[in-house]
């Protein structure tokens, strides 16, 4: 294919052809054309033959390739969507064609953490700092030469997306030149975009909810109804949002789409990994079978000991996620769990917003 | 001191740019008046700024007059008024109205560009170099051998004055392209000890701004006024001086002049150092780059490039009056001021005396030089990413493939490039054995005192003030042992006085400095050894050097 357009036009360019790059890529691809990046050849190959991946169809708009030179010369805008784990090293395989006159908008909920080597986020003896949390813009300003960066978060689940049902997104980011280009590239009849300046806020509210969907997950492997996961939706936004406040966030971007309506999303929809490990848990399960019969961790267990730990150096008071990380990390079970929380004296209602 | 990088100072920038000051001043005026009419393009909106701009100038002029202000002020502003007044286009023909109110504005921009405008005189600079020279030779005759732009330690104390960091590279840099230093800034003195201390290594003369109040003096007029110092009015906040005196800075820097730009605005009244920066004045910086671009082929343009500064003080010269100034914009209401200080125009000479007679020193700690966007730089000036590749940063201000003026987008790397301002000044802030006995000192005193509100342990009584001395050597002990890893981290600076001393040596010495200069003794040890003090606000002011830290963690 060649790009010889002489308007404006450029192709836009998706790093990562997991399930939710696919659905951007389809996204996209409804106002324009779209190269599609995956690091294995086989991989590139079949979507471009069989013109399916992940099991979406893929739009005759898109071309995959393993080029990224090729994405680099042709393309302004870049949409990375690899998980939080390979992202720096993604970004530091990108560095070196990367150019300042580049954008990139990455759709990946996840953090990056400075940890000592040979450490996990999952160990009980590590400490953690505000300053040792790296969100994914960082994670690009540091690896890259790139300073033009937002990003999309919001409640989209991939799967829905893919079944092309209706839904909107946040862009985020400090420079109204990114939002205008995300905005025009992605916005069709089937995505409604909305706009933020406070990209470190929308970021934190992408991860920090993970928590709440695991726990959201015991509530229904027990069998309890709405009033309860109201209760924890609530209470748990509020925890999210102190949190997010000691680490420096600012709170306007949590009752929006990427803060509430992503943790809503969550909560109540049965599908995602986060929401099956509660119920795993609920059903009696350990984390260790749990992590021994999943193909990755999923985002939520990391998510729970992140939160933990810097509640604990921040002296944040977050019961639901103390609670949640029992749970995962010291063999409480659901039922106590549930327990604890209902003897919990909570005092004022709405209090994270005084 | 070092070899000046353009031997002649008639050569240098600064003198190149003054011989053709009344092309910089027709270019400030006619620039000044295009970026106005861009943000306020329609008659009523001119008209407005133009009211609202002699409303605010009669209320200084009845509120707040200077020596320095021109006698013809009111009559000035008197005859804009009636000019205003005739121009109403409820009166006369619109054409007409607005060609009035375009030359109001015009005349108004003549008046303040007039203002603003600094010179350079090269034998003026000679003069006082010579006559400065000789007034330090006098005061410390040992001195001027020990001078080195290097950082390290000496088992003397003749370096008075140190710069440190990357003296080498800078010098090479101010032959590329054109140099924004940008210090912290504590004192009035700040200006002319960094002239003093960049002429040592050899660097042609910066423009600076400087308050019009200083210009108030004769003596600082007569010199500072021919030695590249412009002026600017805080007093005026209109928005036609503003425009007028952003786009002069903006117009220099662009005609290659080496400035000055203090981007805390004006001195931390706190005594801390700055974390929130004025960008207005950055955002020309950010602007004339941008500009170089558009007018130039990429490997012609020329190149900007920031250099932050932080100025490591025992004592400052205004020290009670700042932190007063500070507690009465912050307390309000909860700070009653008892008593006035003074700093009478001897301070000066005071301070100098004390600063280079007795044992007590000035560092000038320079960080890497960068580009606007924060990257480093090679000898040449090349842009380079973090793994040492050049690049090209006009990309930057393209998109796909366009350059264009973004003035949000420049407003956002302007905050970018001022974040990495703040880090340089927090790594390469170089701590003294006074920064950190005062900080030890007040924390520990909060911490006895179960953590009060800062009024409220501003005026804890005398004999509450004791801390117990062993447990100040052990805090210091602590603090410095944490700031040895930060330093190992690259997160700061260790004076030789830290790195050389034993412990007891270092408080006695952090003691006696920061004490050298105040008639009220911020800290002091009492006759049974312990540490207190006869001024709080003055410890709580030295204290803050230190803030930002985290240092009070390990107290």
């Amino acid at each position: 294919m060649a790009y010889t357009n002489s308007s404006d036009k450029f192709p836009v360019a998706v790093i990562g052809a997991g399930s939710f790059g696919t659905a951007v890529a389809n996204l996209l691809a409804e106002n324009g054309e779209v190269l599609f990046y995956s690091r294995r050849a086989d991989a590139v190959e079949i979507i471009n033959t069989e013109r399916k991946n992940n099991g979406q169809d893929i739009h005759p708009n898109i071309r995959a390739t393993n080029n990224m030179q090729e994405i680099a010369d042709n393309c302004y805008l870049l949409f990375p969507s690899v998980s939080s784990d390979a992202f720096r090293d993604t970004m530091k395989f990108m560095a070196p064609f990367l150019r300042p006159d580049h954008m990139m908008i990455h759709c990946t909920k996840g953090f990056d953490i400075k940890l000592e080597p040979g450490k996990t986020i999952l160990d009980k003896d590590v400490t953690l700092q505000v300053a040792d949390i790296y969100t994914m813009s960082k994670v690009i300003l540091e690896e890259t030469c790139v300073k033009r960066v937002g990003c999309m978060s919001g409640p989209n689940l991939a799967r829905e997306i893919a079944d092309k049902q209706p839904a909107a997104t946040v862009l985020a980011s400090k420079f109204d030149e990114v939002i205008r280009e995300g905005d025009t590239a992605l916005r069709s009849n089937r995505l409604q975009v909305y706009s933020n300046h406070d990209i470190f806020a929308v970021e934190l509210a992408g991860v920090l909810k993970n928590s709440m969907a695991l726990a959201a997950g015991a509530l229904g492997g027990l069998g309890y109804g709405q009033n309860a996961m109201a209760f924890l939706i609530t209470r748990g936004m509020g925890e999210i949002i102190r949190l997010a406040t000691a680490m420096g966030a600012s709170r306007q971007a949590f009752l929006g789409l990427a803060g509430i309506g992503d943790l809503v999303a969550t909560c109540t929809s049965p599908l995602s990994r986060n929401y099956t490990v509660g119920t795993r848990l609920a059903k009696g399960e350990t984390l260790e079978q749990i992590i021994a019969t999943s193909t990755e961790v999923a985002e939520g267990i990391k998510t729970v000991s992140i939160s933990k730990k810097l509640a604990d150096t921040t002296g944040v008071k977050t019961p639901i996620i103390q609670t949640i990380y029992k749970v995962l990390f010291e063999g409480l079970a659901v039922r106590e769990a549930v327990g604890f929380l209902m003897e919990y004296r909570w005092g004022q209602d709405a209090d994270y917003l005084l | 001191m070092l070899k000046s990088v353009i031997p002649r100072i008639k050569d240098w920038p600064i003198n190149l740019i003054d011989k053709k000051k009344d092309k910089i001043l027709q270019e400030t005026i006619s620039e000044s008046i295009l970026e106005f009419n861009k943000s306020y393009p329609t008659l009523s909106q001119l008209r407005e700024q133009l009211q609202k701009t002699l409303y605010l100038e009669n209320i200084r002029i009845r509120n707040e007059s200077w020596e320095v202000d021109p006698e013809d002020e009111s009559d000035f502003w008197k005859k804009i008024k009636k000019r205003l007044l005739e121009a109403d286009p409820n009166k006369i023909d619109e054409d007409k109205s607005k060609k009035l109110h375009q030359e109001l504005l015009q005349d108004i921009m003549s008046r303040y560009a007039n203002e603003i405008i600094g010179h350079f005189n090269p034998n003026m600079f000679w003069f006082a170099r010579q006559l400065l020279v000789r007034f330090f030779a006098r005061l410390f005759n040992s001195y001027f051998g020990g001078f080195t732009g290097i950082f390290k330690p000496h088992d003397e104390l003749k370096d008075k004055l140190v710069v440190a960091g990357p003296v080498e590279k800078l010098r090479n840099l101010s032959l590329k392209g054109t140099v924004i230093l940008v210090p912290t800034h504590f004192s009035n003195l700040d200006s002319a000890i960094i002239g003093f201390g960049m002429d040592y290594i050899g660097m042609p003369a910066f423009q600076y701004g400087a308050g019009l109040n200083l210009f108030n003096s004769k003596i600082f007029s007569f010199f500072a006024g021919k030695l590249g110092a412009y002026k600017l009015d805080r007093r005026k906040k209109n928005p036609i001086y503003l425009e007028t005196l952003k786009t002069y800075s903006k117009t220099n820097v662009l005609a290659g002049a080496h400035t000055i730009f203090y981007p805390g605005g004006t001195r931390s009244r706190a005594g801390n150092i700055e974390t929130e920066l004025k960008l207005g004045l950055l955002g020309t910086v950010m602007e004339a780059q941008r500009i170089h671009f558009e007018k130039n082929p990429t490997n012609l343009a020329p190149k900007i490039f920031v250099v932050p500064l932080t100025i490591s003080y025992n004592f400052v010269l205004e020290a009670s009056s700042l932190i007063v100034d500070q507690l009465k914009r912050t307390g309000k209401e909860q700070y009653l001021v008892h008593e006035t200080p003074q700093v009478a125009g001897k301070g000066i000479w005071k301070f100098f005396w004390e600063t280079f007679s007795k044992s007590t020193d000035l560092t000038l700690s320079l960080s890497d030089p960068m580009d606007v966007f924060g990257n480093a730089l090679d000898d040449d000036g090349n842009s380079l990413d973090k793994f040492g590749n050049k690049i090209n940063i006009r990309s930057y201000f393209v998109n796909k493939g366009q350059l264009k003026a973004d003035d949000q987008r420049e407003m956002i790397y302007t905050q970018m490039l001022g974040d990495k301002i703040i880090e340089g000044f927090f790594k390469n802030n170089v701590v003294y054995p006074s920064h950190v006995v005062t900080f030890v000192a007040f924390e520990l005193l909060k911490r006895k005192l179960n953590n009060p509100d800062l009024f409220t342990l501003l005026r804890t009584s005398e004999e509450d003030r004791e801390i117990n001395w062993e447990d100040f050597k052990a805090s210091v002990k602590k603090v410095i042992d944490e700031l040895y890893m930060m330093n190992n981290r690259g997160q700061i600076k260790l004076s030789p006085n830290i790195t050389t001393k034993e412990l007891h040596e270092i408080i006695e010495l952090g003691i006696y400095n920061v004490c050298i200069y105040h008639t009220n003794l911020p800290i002091m040890r009492n006759k049974e050894g312990n540490i207190t003090s006869e001024d709080l606000k003055l410890l709580y002011y030295y204290h803050n050097r230190l803030l930002g830290y985290g240092l009070h963690k390990f107290i």
